[in-house]
């Protein structure tokens, strides 16, 4: 038995709607490393979504299994609390409660899973701090630009310390340049915290930016396709993308998912 | 250019957008109060209707002032109390059942039509039936307060309850929160926009109740006024009574706006 992070196998997942049954992902199987930061990329309705909210445990799948820390996600019960406690999601929205302030927003998870500690609230601020949301920290969502409504969303995700970041198309709705921002950002979090990072994005440029390796998929049904290693060195930087190694990467990453759509096609 | 920069101008950083209400918005009701008053007294003098159809406002105040604490004051207490006791009760009953009905989509199903029943049950033609099973005090005024208030409470809240957007949801279901947990910190905090329409509809509801009850039968009451004067053909102190009832309404109803302002900061 491999001593993956997470590991997904075989898994399928039907979705039965009132006209047709939507076979959202067909016979998936991925692994993630401990400290591994993997992107998953593909066109929309590929399935993406699907798979990263199994694993979070907020649907179901048809069929196949998923381990966390090779330990068995019941197909029946919810995923028991020590280990949801492992995994922070974030989502493609900001989904901030908007009767709560920006630091109550952030806390939440640590009231939801009962850890009173001031030590905690302490980690809070410290997140909220280094995100450079202190001047905001009191405000309501609603007054925050998109970007530090995200960065909240990040930070919200992984105040309790969890071993793994779910992240949905983070960055998908932001301008390119916050976006960029963001992703060193994360990059940053990342090296420090080492935490085992699920990555989805519909961008190429982000994909290649951001993850050892990038799981490229395919619609119809959603399956997995691709799966190519991006052997770039780190610390990565914006310098990186002028690079000819790294124009060379996304070459290959753009052809693989074109040949996807291609074959779709035909 | 420069318009849609200043359009997009961000609120002062770490301070909560206060609503500013203009001046204007303060005096706008008054400035119609008194056109409506000032258009009744030039109808009155105008038409020369009878003051047993229609009093002119003057005669109302003149009567109203001459009697109120002695034949007003006791009434309006009462029929204050009545509402203001069944309403307390009325409130936390009407959440805590819808509450309990947003548990499970079968019960909302089950209870709504019921609930829809009671709200539009005027309760008027209920009271002779309460005062068969429990004679004629003021506790059966303050249960059809109750049985009027409580319905349109729940109605509204229940909607506030089961409308909670699902990804909003999907957060607590990754947090793995609990059922009471997830009430608590979502559901509820979500849901007060429609559980303060409920209590504002509650305030006129249980106004609208007591009067009934009042009509209805007893020797006390704002509403027992009204009928009294009525039949003595003291028409300016019947539309005096009524006018204090509106008045009844119209502050308990701001009272609450008042309190909803406070509670919901986040809107806009
Ligand atoms: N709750 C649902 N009920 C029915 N069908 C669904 C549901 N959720 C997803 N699907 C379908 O499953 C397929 C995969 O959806 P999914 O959201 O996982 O795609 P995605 O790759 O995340 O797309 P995008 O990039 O647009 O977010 C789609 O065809 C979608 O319509
Ligand atoms: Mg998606």
């Amino acid at each position: 038995m491999s001593n993956a992070k997470i590991r997904l196998v075989g898994l399928n997942k039907l979705f039965h709607t009132r006209f047709q049954t939507i076979e959202a992902v067909r016979n998936v199987d991925m692994e993630f490393a401990a400290g591994d930061f993997v992107s998953i990329i593909g066109p929309s309705g590929c399935g993406k979504s699907t798979i990263i909210r199994m694993i979070d445990d907020l649907i179901k799948p048809t069929s196949g299994e998923i381990f966390i820390d090779g330990r068995r996600v019941s197909p029946h019960r919810r995923i028991p609390p020590e280990v949801i406690r492992k995994i922070g999601f974030i989502f493609q929205q900001p989904n901030m409660y908007p009767w709560m302030t920006v630091r109550e927003n952030v806390m939440l998870p640590l009231r939801v899973f009962g850890l009173r500690d001031p030590e905690w609230a302490r980690h809070a601020d410290a997140l909220i701090e280094m995100t450079g949301l202190r001047e905001q920290r009191h405000a309501y969502p609603t007054e925050l630009s998109g970007g530090s409504m995200q960065r909240a969303g990040v930070i919200r995700a992984m105040v309790h310390k969890p071993d793994i970041l779910l992240m949905d198309e983070p960055f998908g709705a932001l301008d390119e340049m916050t976006r960029e921002q963001l992703n060193l950002e994360l990059l940053d979090i990342w090296r420090a915290t080492g935490k085992t990072i699920v990555f989805i994005t519909h961008s190429v440029q982000e994909a290649v930016l951001l993850s050892n390796r990038v799981y490229v998929m395919g619609t119809n049904p959603g399956r997995v396709v691709d799966e190519i290693a991006v052997d770039l060195p780190r610390p990565r930087n914006l310098k990186l993308i002028v690079s000819d190694r790294f124009a060379g990467y996304c070459e290959l990453l753009t052809g693989r998912i074109g040949q996807v759509e291609l074959s779709q096609i035909k | 250019m420069t318009t849609t920069t200043a359009r997009q101008t961000p609120p002062v950083k770490g301070k909560p957008l206060k609503r500013k209400t203009e001046p204007i918005c303060y005096i706008a009701p008054i400035i119609l109060f008194v056109a409506v008053v000032a258009a009744w007294a030039l109808f009155v003098s105008a038409s020369g209707i009878s003051r047993t159809i229609l009093p002119s406002p003057f005669a109302i105040f003149r009567e109203m002032s001459k009697n109120f604490v002695r034949d007003i004051l006791p009434h309006l207490l009462f029929t204050l109390r009545v509402i203001l006791t069944g309403y307390a009760v009325a409130v936390p009953l009407g959440i805590l059942i819808a509450a309990v009905c947003s548990q499970y989509r079968i019960i909302i199903k089950a209870t709504t039509p019921l609930i829809i029943l009671l709200v539009v049950t005027p309760m008027i033609t209920m009271v002779p039936l309460f005062m068969l099973w429990m004679g004629f005090d003021s506790k059966v005024r303050v249960i059809v307060v109750i049985l009027q208030a409580t319905p349109i409470i729940c109605l509204n809240t229940l909607t506030g309850f089961t409308t909670t957007e699902g990804a909003k949801l999907e957060l607590m279901r990754a947090m793995g929160a609990t059922r009471l947990q997830t009430f608590v910190k979502l559901i509820f905090p979500n849901a007060l926009p429609q559980v303060f329409t409920g209590l504002k509809l509650g305030c006129i509801f249980s106004t609208i109740a007591a009067m009934s009850a009042d009509l209805a039968a007893g020797k006390e009451g704002l509403g027992y006024r009204i009928q009294q004067y009525s039949s003595l053909i003291m028409t300016e102190m019947a539309y005096g009574t009524i006018l204090i009832v509106a008045l009844i309404g119209i502050v308990l109803f701001q009272i609450v706006v008042m309190i909803e302002r406070r509670v919901i900061l986040w809107v806009r």
